[in-house]
């Protein structure tokens, strides 16, 4: 265990740490390109230099291990000389078209220049050396090899994380630029974190490309939807009411990107593309605002507290009918752990069904599906663990919900999540299965053709419009902001539940989705001890129920 | 008391001598014809060489805006009124271009921080003040109308940032590092 001395202060760290991150666990920054927590150490950028005591030199701190009695000086005036000249060196030939590249307000360039540089090129703007811009690399990413500062992050990346190697440096000297063999496009799964890990403007998302300038987004932290490893996400969003844009900006709120967040023990700081890209649905034309009810072939608008009452009404009076075994209840795994916990107190202690399933969405028929060893995984829903944990254990897919539905004993059908059956191929089945319950109903967040075949519509949030918490596939609880206000009528699943058992008679008090949850720690044992504020940014572990 | 009746006697004085002032410019405006009033709209008042008017959209040499939409005008504007939507250039030396550039003129303020803010002085300041619309939706000036005033760009212009011409950058290109940097080190 060396101790050493940074800047004064001492500290005692780990055999095999570098120096740099021995500042950064001591809050002292020092500024880097090339070095990057999750990918291994280069040490060609050579900003990072420190001057350790009794060293001929200047080290680089990245890839320096901190060592016995080390007396390191970050901001000495020969340190900040240094950083000066490599700094100078870096945008030599920078083509300092800051106006029109996405990575401006999260450059490393823009912000080191300003906080350590601040030099006068000796360059004129005609004698950079100019190179090439604007290639395509795949659908997702646009290479810019001028603004590129040759850090190697992107390089690494394709050789360590991904394994799939398709970036190199080519050419020598001022002239080396980093390029794909003859252009070739960049298809691997992970491709999106090329250029989040991009330091500076080279490698800029094509999705994102000249959407919004970076200092107008705001970031709420937030977990990936997509599949049930749950990587941790900032949703960055423009959002007028939440004053991040300047007032006639395009739309009220529209979220522009999702950006990995680092936690080490989910998704370090990766994020598939299949999660980053699909904050697009959340923008979707089809989102659904208002209350649907079916009127002959078409659906009709309803205000929300009128529909709550046609639900309550149709429930109370097909339980009272059939009884309760004829109404079947089928929670989904896209939804929170709230939203499932207080469906299944509603189902099991109010309507005393014992018909709850979990409505499992078969994955969707993508190549992107596959399952690997980095992040994806086959499980499409990001919260199953969290259901089973609940209670929720009766798996049921479309085919054996349909079984069900075709027996003809149920007279009621509830969906938390209209995806198991509407949106699937086959709707004429559907159709006809739906035609022999009495009164279907099914929360959704987008319009869908399934749709029409159902009684009433409920709309609901998305996973971005609500505050809750998602259990991923190894059992770590993470919580979800609400980054966006939800549009028009659409409610928590929870909170419609809520309403329901409030009409049911049913003692509830809760109003806050914090209040939910803390109920679910209450009655649930894998939750116990959790609430908001424990769970934390990085998420909490259940506990295990061996004992 | 005597402190009191001073201090009374020091408002007699000023108002005497307000109203000695105000009784001579009278005098001199009736008799010497020495008046400030102008008939306007006939009549137009010389102002100042910096006066902050109506903005007018640069063009480069081919007639496309020079603005390549880096939002600092609309970053910088604090009455917000600066609506710009940027979308990829067909050139691919200036690859951004703006699709919609707009400027609500009621909610514009006229602080001209536009114009400093903006890298490529794309945006700059005409001597008209006079702006006056038929309808709401007037009041908004579209990229087109900003880009096409000839009779404002014959005219004097207005307020721009005081910055050497030939530092000024032409067609696609950037201002040198230099300019970005003020606070020299």
């Amino acid at each position: 265990m060396p101790k050493l001395t940074i800047d004064g202060r001492e500290i005692e760290v780990e055999q095999g740490t570098s120096i740099l991150q021995v500042a950064e666990r001591l809050g002292i920054f020092i500024p880097h390109f090339c070095y990057h927590k999750d990918l291994s150490w280069a040490g060609n950028c050579r900003m990072c230099q420190v001057e350790v005591e009794k060293a001929p030199k200047l080290v680089i701190s990245c890839a320096t291990v901190a060592a016995e009695g080390m007396v390191v000086h970050t901001k000495s005036e020969k340190v900040k000389k240094a950083i000066r000249g490599v700094m100078e060196f870096l945008l030599l030939n920078h083509p300092i078209d800051c106006p029109i590249c996405d990575q401006a307000g999260e450059c490393f360039l823009q912000d080191y220049y300003m906080s350590f540089a601040l030099h006068d090129s000796r360059i004129e703007i005609n004698d950079k050396l100019k190179k090439r811009k604007k290639i395509d690399l795949g659908n997702n990413i646009v290479l810019d090899t001028e603004r590129c500062v040759l850090c190697s992050r992107c390089i690494r990346f394709c050789e360590e994380v991904t394994g799939t190697r398709e970036l190199q440096f080519v050419k020598r000297g001022s002239k080396t630029e980093i390029t794909t063999f003859f252009d070739k496009p960049i298809d691997n799964p992970y491709s999106g974190n090329l250029f989040e890990i991009c330091p500076v403007g080279a490698l800029t998302s094509r999705n994102f490309r000249f959407k919004c300038r970076v200092w107008f987004l705001k970031k709420i932290e937030s977990v990936c939807p997509v599949c049930s490893t749950g990587c941790n996400i900032f949703i960055c969003s423009t959002n007028k009411s939440m004053g991040s844009y300047p007032a006639g900006g395009v739309d009220d709120q529209i979220v522009h990107r999702f950006l990995s967040r680092y936690n080490p023990s989910v998704n370090r700081s990766w994020l598939c593309d299949e999660g980053r890209f699909s904050y697009k649905s959340i923008n979707a034309s089809n989102r659904l605002g208002n209350a649907l009810r079916k009127a002959g072939d078409d659906l009709q608008t309803l205000e929300y507290g009128e529909s709550l009452t046609m639900l309550h009404g149709n429930l109370k009076s097909i339980k009272e009918k059939y009884g309760p075994e004829s109404i079947v209840a089928v929670a989904s795994p896209q939804r929170t752990n709230e939203d499932i916990f207080l469906f299944r107190k509603y189902f099991k202690e109010v309507i005393k069904t014992p018909n709850i399933l979990l409505g499992e969405t078969s994955g969707r028929e993508s190549a992107l599906q596959m399952e690997d060893s980095l992040l994806r995984r086959k499980d499409k829903n990001p919260n199953t663990r969290g259901a089973i944990e609940i209670g929720v254990r009766e798996i049921a897919d479309s085919e054996k919900l349909l079984d069900i539905i075709n027996q003809g004993k149920i007279k009621a059908l509830y969906l938390m999540n209209s995806g198991i059956i509407a949106g699937r191929n086959g709707n004429e089945r559907i159709k006809e299965a739906l035609k022999k319950v009495e009164f279907a109903v099914t929360h959704a967040t987008h319009m869908e053709e399934g749709l029409k075949y159902f009684n009433l519509i409920l709309p609901v949030s998305t996973f971005a419009e609500r505050e809750g918490t998602f259990t991923n596939y190894s059992g770590t609880v993470q919580k979800l902001n609400k980054a966006l206000n939800p549009s028009a009528d659409s409610k928590g699943d929870w909170e419609i539940i809520a309403e329901l058992m409030k009409r049911m008679d049913y003692p509830l008090k809760t109003l806050k989705s914090e209040d939910v949850f803390c109920m679910l720690s209450e009655e649930v044992f894998s939750f116990k001890g959790m609430t908001y504020g424990n769970i934390g940014d990085s998420g909490m572990v259940l506990k295990s129920q061996e004992f | 008391m005597e402190k009191r009746i001073s201090e009374e006697k020091a408002h007699v004085t000023a108002i005497l001598k307000g109203l000695i002032l105000t009784i001579t410019s009278l005098l001199r405006n009736i008799f010497l014809g020495d008046k400030p009033t102008i008939q306007y709209p006939e009549e137009k008042r010389q102002y100042s060489e910096r006066l902050r008017g109506v903005h007018i959209l640069n063009k480069r040499e081919d007639g496309s805006p020079k603005c390549v939409a880096c939002y600092m005008c609309a970053t910088v504007c604090p009455a917000e009124c600066i609506t710009i939507e940027a979308g990829e250039s067909s050139d691919k030396s200036i690859e951004k271009y703006p699709v919609r550039f707009e400027i609500d003129m009621l909610r514009c303020v006229f602080c001209g921080l536009c114009v400093d803010a903006c890298p490529e002085e794309a945006i700059i300041m005409s001597k008209e003040y006079e702006c006056s619309f038929y309808s709401i939706s007037d009041s908004v000036y579209k990229k087109e109308f900003l880009m096409n005033r000839p009779s404002l760009e014959k005219g004097e212009l207005g307020y721009r940032p005081e910055i050497n011409p030939n530092l000024r950058g032409k067609g696609g290109k950037f201002l040198p590092f230099s300019f970005f940097s003020k606070n020299k080190s």
